[in-house]
Formats: C-alpha cells, sequence, structure tokens
C-alpha cells in the first residue's frame, strides 16, 4: 500500500494489484453453463506443471498456456467474448473507472466470539467468576432451541470477501499494475479477481474503454504510466492554493 | 649495494605512488536517506522499485535536504486558510519515521511558552520548501525525550538565521546532555530498552539500579534480528546516483 496525493493536497492510500500472466482459458457459451450470461474462465500466475496429474491440465493444454495457480469464471456478455489463449494485462482498466476486488481473507484460525464476532465479553473483576471472554446467553427461553446461524466461536477468516466501488487512480503498463483506492481483502501477495464495478452509483463511469480487452500486438501504443485527471504528479511543482 | 658478477645492479624501477581518491571515498561515505532502505519482509521488492522511482521523480523537482534527528528545520507549507496561502514552522527533528512516499518527520518547538510538535511528510506536495537551519546530530535516533526535558532545550528562535557550513565537514555531533524535569514522565526514559545516551540523570543510584532490572542483555546477540543492510544499500546508492544525473 502507498499514499496518493490529489491536485488539491489531499491524501489517499492506495493498494498495488500486480497482473500476473493473465491468459483466457475457455469460453463457456450460456446454454452450456445454464446461467444468464455467457462466462470465460481466466487464469492467472503461473505455476510449475508437475504437482498435479495429467487430467487437470487439459483446460491449459487446450488453450495452449501453462498451468496457472487460480481459475476464476467471469460473468460476459455476447459482445465482450474473446479468444481462448489471449493474454490480459492491466491496461484492460483505465484510470478513473471503478472495480470490486474480491480475494481470501487472511485466515485467523478458530477464534472466540469476541474477536470473532465483536460482542463485548463480560468485566473483568466484580466478582466474575472464569467469566471474561464467553458468549453469555444463546437463546431465550420460549424458543426453546438455538437459531440456526447463532454467532458462535469458530474458524475465522479465510472465506472470500469483496470490496466494492474501488476507484483505479493509476495502472503502470510496463509493469502491469494497477493502482486501486484504499485496502483489498487478504493477505500480502495473494492472488486477488478485479472486476468491473456492479454497484448502481458507478454503472455509467466506464467512459470508452478498452473494449472487449487491450491487445498488446494491436496498434494502441500507451505511455508507460496512465494516471487519473486528479492524481498529483511529481513532475509538477509543488500545490499552491492560490 | 653489492653488485653481482661486477655488473651493475640489476634496474629496479621506482615504487608506484598509491593515489588515495578522496571525492570516490567520501562518495561512498555520502548521506543516504533512511527512508529508500526497505523495511524486512516478503513484500516483492518490485514494489519498492516503482516507489523509489517515484520519490526519485519528486527529488528532481523540489529539494529535500540531508538532515539528521537533532537538527533544526524551518518548512513552508501551502495552507488555504493562512491569509498568505503558506505557513512557516520552525523546530529540531525528534524523529523521523515512515519508509517509502510515507516518509515522515516530526518538528518541535515551544512557542510562547507552549510545547508544539508537528508531523510533515517529506514527500508531500503541499511543503514548498525544506531549509535546514543548523545540521547537526545528537547521541540518539529518537528525541521523543525532549517533551520531558527541561523547556529551553526544545525552543529555537522563529527567526533563526541558518548556520552556515562547509560541504566537506563531517557532520558534528552534539553531545549535550539534557536535564528533565521532575518525575512522572511521559515514558520511563532511564530504562535500558530505550538506551538514551542524551540525558543527565539525577535520579538518585537505587532507582538507576533498579531500572537496570529490565534490560534485555540477550537482544544484542540475537541473530534472527539482524538486518545487514551493506549490499541494498550499496545498489540503492548506485540506483539513486545514476537517476539523478539524468
Amino acid at each position: 500500500m502507498m499514499p496518493i496525493w490529489t491536485k488539491s493536497g489531499e491524501k489517499h492510500a492506495v493498494t498495488l494489484l500486480k497482473v500476473q500472466d493473465c491468459h483466457v482459458l475457455r469460453y463457456v457459451s450460456k446454454e452450456e453453463s445454464g446461467g444468464k450470461t455467457a462466462k470465460l474462465l481466466v487464469g492467472g500466475k503461473n505455476v510449475s506443471p508437475f504437482s498435479k496429474p495429467e487430467s487437470a491440465h487439459e483446460i491449459f493444454k487446450e488453450a495452449g498456456v501453462p498451468r496457472k495457480q487460480k481459475v476464476t469464471t467471469f460473468n460476459v456478455t455476447d459482445d465482450a467474448i474473446i479468444k481462448p489463449g489471449t493474454p490480459l494485462y492491466a491496461a484492460h482498466f483505465r484510470p478513473g473507472q471503478f472495480v470490486d476486488v474480491t480475494a481470501k481473507t487472511i485466515g485467523k484460525g478458530f477464534q472466540g466470539v469476541m474477536k470473532r464476532w465483536g460482542f463485548k465479553g463480560q468485566p473483568a473483576s466484580h466478582g466474575q467468576t472464569k467469566t471474561h471472554r464467553r458468549p453469555g446467553a444463546i437463546s431465550t427461553n420460549q424458543a426453546a432451541k438455538v437459531y440456526r446461524g447463532k454467532k458462535m466461536p469458530g474458524k475465522m477468516g479465510n472465506i472470500y470477501r469483496t470490496s466494492f466501488g474501488l476507484k483505479v487512480w493509476r495502472i503502470n503498463t510496463k509493469h502491469d499494475i494497477i493502482y486501486v483506492n484504499g485496502s483489498v481483502p487478504g493477505h500480502t501477495n495473494c492472488l486477488v479477481k478485479v472486476r468491473d464495478s456492479k454497484l448502481p452509483t458507478y454503472k455509467d463511469c466506464n467512459k470508452n474503454p478498452p473494449f472487449p480487452t487491450f491487445f498488446a500486438d494491436g496498434d494502441e501504443e500507451l505511455p508507460e504510466d496512465l494516471f487519473d485527471e486528479e492524481i498529483f504528479q511529481f513532475t509538477d511543482p509543488s500545490v499552491t492554493f492560490a | 649495494r653489492v653488485s653481482s658478477d661486477g655488473k651493475p645492479p640489476k634496474f629496479q624501477p621506482p615504487p608506484k605512488p598509491v593515489i588515495i581518491d578522496r571525492k570516490t571515498q567520501k562518495e561512498e561515505r555520502r548521506f543516504l536517506s533512511p527512508e529508500f532502505i526497505p523495511p524486512r519482509g516478503r513484500t516483492d521488492p518490485l514494489k519498492y522499485y516503482i516507489e523509489r522511482k517515484d520519490m526519485i521523480q519528486r527529488r528532481k523537482v523540489f529539494n529535500i535536504p540531508e538532515f539528521y534527528v537533532g537538527s533544526v528545520l524551518a518548512v513552508t507549507t501551502a495552507d488555504p486558510y493562512a491569509s498568505d496561502k503558506s505557513k512557516r514552522f520552525v523546530g529540531i527533528c525528534i524523529q523521523r519515521g515512515g519508509k517509502g512516499l510515507g516518509a515522515t518527520f516530526v518538528l518541535r518547538n515551544v512557542i510562547e511558552d507552549q510545547g508544539v510538535e508537528i508531523c510533515y511528510e517529506l514527500y508531500s506536495p503541499r511543503i514548498q520548501a525544506i531549509e535546514v537551519l543548523k545540521l547537526e546530530k545528537r547521541l540518539d535516533e529518537n528525541l521523543m525525550y525532549l517533551r520531558d526535558a527541561l523547556p529551553e532545550y526544545s525552543t529555537f528562535d522563529v527567526n533563526m538565521k541558518p548556520v552556515p557550513r562547509m560541504d566537506h565537514e563531517e557532520i558534528p555531533v552534539n553531545k549535550l546532555q539534557v536535564r528533565m524535569k521532575p518525575k512522572p514522565w511521559s515514558k520511563r526514559w532511564e530504562r535500558p530498552k530505550y538506551n538514551i545516551k542524551g540525558i543527565k540523570f539525577e535520579l538518585p543510584e537505587h532507582k538507576m539500579k533498579a531500572a537496570q532490572k529490565w534490560s534485555q542483555p540477550w537482544l544484542e546477540f540475537d541473530m534472527l534480528r539482524e538486518y545487514d543492510t551493506s549490499k541494498i544499500e550499496a545498489k540503492i546508492r548506485k540506483e539513486l546516483s545514476e537517476e539523478l544525473e539524468k
């Protein structure tokens, strides 16, 4: 995570996400998948092919791509279908876009009710016998049962969670890095899924994105760094309020 | 010299002069700002490389001078609510924290009997000028104990003139031992964990001995805590000198 300053001098914290060896693996049509839209299987981050049996390598062999650590699905409209085997780059996103980021949260293991659900516990003194971090009462008398989903101690973390509506401030095309506002679930160097935001406020914010994606062998020559309009670039002199 | 076989002695060429290149020696010793050295961790070095590129970019446009904890600085920042739209603050640097773009330094001064500390970010675009009025080092890396010292040690004249200094001089170390206000202090500075050399402790002997109970003499021999930055520093110095010359 890094600080970033706007032209008015305000500071925002930014997370760096690297797009490492992403390829489209397979196209699944609407009828095949049984959903409402077509799906594209995308894999990221190359990994050794020797730790899995040959049967697991079929998808990667069809696409002509080394084995990937993670394979995710994206729901795609029919006009945005990409041929399997095309690489995906960070330039697929543009600064000023809004993005949802999904990842597995940091695993905390088996945790008690105070850390997992934020219960208040009991006082440390004034006669409490062996009860300081316990849940207390778990149901009423009339119910005569404990409801399903009752908050109790258990394994915390290591589940998929999404941060919605994160602004993309800057894109580095040379190293394929996306600068995304705020924090993102997951530990450092974990695998992350970045998707266009589904929030209704940001439905119309993508003006002229590269559609269906940014092709590296195309005619477009992008500069090394793409900045949002409001970012303070370090080539400018210091900010003054006239 | 005794000649062998009556022939003249074999020609011994004169010894080659040993050239001590003071310029390269000085460059090796030159100051590397502490926020360039990456902390120990499992982050990808690419992240630090990219951050350093941004820091170098900022340093090309805006001059961040060399300073240490204990030097007196004057900082002018842009302020939308001031009449001149800029604010100037003079103070002694008591702490330099943070790594990379988020590096900060805290300046302390006593203005009209009120102690004031301001934490500035080195790479913030709101900073318009940083002048070093007095460049010196102190006996400690962290001068937070000045909060519990007598106020005369933290007062600096707001209209102080910069102290002139030659380029090749070594940075002076001020071996001042500061006198403290009566206890209680904000932290127990006499304890060995803070390892403070810049305070003149006027506590009774038995209190100083009792404070040594919290010493951890095994810490300096702990090999897992060692972080050798010499190779990393050399690489970063080379990178910096190449980029700043462009």
